[in-house]
């Protein structure tokens, strides 16, 4: 039964690697990319808390996050391709 | 029963080693297009493996709870359709915003049809 | 601006109900019928931005076990045999690669196809579609490939999407 946290806790050490390139990427590029994946990890892991402690709102929480975790990087792309250039 | 549960912990674990792999591609790569590639390999194997474990799981072991079952369907569904969309629109913009790798890359098709 | 047909507000709608179903998972008579509804307005007002072309392609037995033979089955080979190149440059230091961005040409014609095709390319790690463009009639895809090994045009074509190509040409033309 244990094995389940014990798989989520490390994917939820795998999200916070990442943040630590959303913190220091030298551009707004780079820290989307890292926002996508820590968003798609916390998702999985999200899931797998769930079914540890069979508690539903978790699943819940990572259908909304699997649902809206494209819009922000959608909502970046489209501002940099329309207003990025512009301040160079 | 035994046999299933170790079926599930192989595939878990399957996909959190893609799921490392991915992360380190994320923290070491040189330029952002190449962190895009590596970020890739988290939301497919590194994803679908998990959740068709966590899939397994909810069928065998949690008495026919088909609710969580078919949420977990649906979020493995949806991290696939979406996130492609996500990604070549980041892609294009970061490309038309001026970002460029610190390295020339050696062919370069769309900057010498958008610019030259 | 492009005009609506009905099998396309049809098709719309059966996604739209399909998916509240997903997300509610219980069938009382009130909760559907509030489901019906909302989905019908949905696919009234946003048919048009995305159904151009044939809605019900996969009534023809043909097409739709092509396409589940593709989805199912050629596809997840290539996503496996690129999510393994990729994990073993991660592994290895991330030192021996080579990006570019090539202009690869693409043989399919209808939008369904294409997007199909784009987003199996964006899927596979090591390849990201960035820009479609079509001239005199043949459609080019920009792709971003970690690792050039074969020069801009038909040969970098067959390396990255030879066989997800093959498999799409049987459902879509």
């Amino acid at each position: 039964m244990s094995d389940l946290l014990i798989f989520a806790v490390a994917f939820a050490v795998l999200a916070a690697l990442t943040l630590i390139r959303l913190a220091k990427g030298p551009t707004a590029a780079d820290r989307m990319v890292a926002g996508d994946a820590a968003d798609t990890l916390i998702c999985v892991a999200l899931v797998l808390f769930s079914l540890f402690s069979g508690r539903g709102i978790y699943l819940d929480i990572a259908l909304v996050a699997a649902l809206f975790g494209v819009i922000d990087t959608m909502l970046v792309g489209r501002y940099l391709e329309k207003e990025g250039g512009k301040e160079q | 029963m035994t046999a299933l549960r170790i079926v599930i912990d192989v595939l878990i674990a399957i996909s959190a080693i893609f799921a490392l792999a991915g992360t380190i591609g994320v923290l070491k790569m040189p330029d952002a297009f190449s962190r895009m590639q590596a970020s890739t390999c988290i939301p497919t194997l590194g994803t679908i493996c998990a959740l068709l474990g966590a899939l397994l799981y909810a069928i065998f072991f949690k008495n026919g709870d088909a609710g969580s079952a078919v949420k977990i369907a649906v979020i493995c569904l949806l991290i696939l359709v979406t996130n492609p969309i996500g990604s070549h629109i980041l892609a294009k913009g970061a490309y038309k915003a001026g970002i460029r790798p610190e390295k020339k890359m050696e062919t370069d098709d769309l900057g010498r049809d958008l610019y030259d | 601006m492009r005009k609506t047909t009905f099998p396309a507000i049809l098709a719309t709608f059966v996604l739209c109900f399909a998916f509240w179903v997903l997300l509610t998972w219980s069938f009382t008579m009130q909760e559907l019928i509030a489901g019906g509804v909302v989905s019908l307005a949905v696919a009234l007002f946003s048919a048009r931005f995305f159904i151009h072309e044939k809605a019900f392609w996969f009534a023809n037995p043909a097409k739709f076990f092509s396409g589940l033979f593709y989805w199912l089955c050629i596809f997840p080979i290539e996503l496996v045999k690129a999510n393994l190149n990729m994990a073993k440059i991660c592994f290895t230091g991330c030192k021996k690669i080579n990006p570019g961005i090539v202009k690869v040409p693409v043989d399919l014609q209808s939008e369904y196809g294409q997007a199909a095709l784009a987003n199996s390319i964006t899927l596979t790690p090591g390849t990201i579609t960035m820009e479609t463009a079509e001239e005199d009639g043949q459609n080019y895809f920009y792709i971003h490939w970690i690792d050039v090994t074969a020069p801009s045009g038909k040969e970098a074509g067959d390396a990255i999407k030879g066989t997800l190509e093959k498999g799409l040409r049987r459902v879509w033309k």
